[in-house]
């Protein structure tokens, strides 16, 4: 087994033992490339209360490259687009391979707690934050009541 | 298979956005908040020399859920006078072209946009010379899908 097969699995092991509070990763199709991942919205944000899907994939130069993460889930969010593609620094050039899987999806969790509309994925989002952010912050309520799964 | 066919789309996706190979096509989602991705639009422009010089193509690109393993369903929009597709609704049998005859999963959209290219502009071919709808006109089976 190649060096990246044995981080991939040792990664998803502590995953599934060790899961980050509010986040489950399921390697999905059984060869360890895709997960089937579910995050709940951080408390005191516009998500919260909500559950998102999203879908992890990770390349076959990973951990060189990022992996590639996606909301499957409809987000109301500056730095998220209609396909639900994240912006997100370390998921391009701050990229590093001693980040991981659970580090890559605390920080997408943290970048729903703090979105940065001046670094827009979503142009007409990130213009509406800037301009009147607590109905931009009202519509993105709206869309966790309407598109996510509810929190117990 | 459908988180791979997504991945895979996204790149896709990726390259059409960034405009990457030559101008003589382009192409991208129909519906711009289509997360599964699934129905895409192709512009083909007519190759010099030939009949279709200066035209621009549309051409309807379904990518299902077991694609890339499977080739996607193309059709032309735009009316064409091209052997392999029907003249009455814009199907293409896909036993005359090349790439989606012989699909491979490394093969993506823009391969089979420059394989309808080709077909219209292959050299000595009479297809460069055949003779053409009128422009711009498209084929009225998407009109019945609107309805």
């Amino acid at each position: 087994m190649s060096m990246a097969s044995k981080r991939i699995l040792k990664e998803a092991e502590r995953l599934a033992k060790d899961p980050v509070p509010g986040i489950t990763a399921e390697p999905i199709e059984g060869n360890m490339r895709y997960f089937s991942v579910a995050m709940n919205g951080p408390e005191e944000s516009p998500y919260a209360n909500g559950r998102f899907k999203l879908e992890l994939y990770l390349p076959e130069e990973y951990p060189m490259s990022p992996p590639k993460v996606r909301f499957l889930t409809k987000m109301y969010h500056p730095n998220i687009d209609k396909l639900g593609r994240i912006c997100l620094d370390i998921l391009k050039d701050k990229w590093s391979p001693a980040l991981q899987i659970r580090t890559v999806l605390l920080s997408i969790q943290a970048l729903l707690s703090a979105p940065n509309p001046d670094d827009p994925l979503a142009n007409d989002v990130a213009d509406q934050w800037k301009s009147d952010e607590k109905r931009a912050i009202q519509t993105a309520i709206e869309w966790t009541r309407l598109y996510a799964e509810p929190l117990p | 298979m459908a988180s791979r066919k997504n991945f895979r789309l996204l790149d896709e996706l990726e390259d059409g956005e960034k405009g990457k190979g030559d101008m003589s096509y382009s192409y991208g989602l129909a519906d711009s908040d289509d997360v599964m991705m699934v129905n895409w639009s192709g512009t083909i422009l007519g190759p010099h020399n030939t009949v279709f010089q200066n035209r621009i193509y549309t051409v309807k690109i379904v990518c299902g859920m077991d694609y890339p393993n499977v080739a996607p369903i193309v059709s032309f929009v735009t009316q064409i006078n091209l052997p392999g597709v029907d003249p009455s609704t814009g199907s293409i049998d896909t036993r005359k072209f090349p790439v989606l005859n012989a699909w491979q999963p490394d093969k993506m959209i823009r391969s089979v946009l420059k394989d309808l290219r080709s077909a219209m502009a292959h050299e000595g071919s009479i297809n460069r010379n055949l003779h053409q709808p009128p422009e711009g006109l498209v084929y009225d089976i998407e009109e019945e899908e609107r309805e």
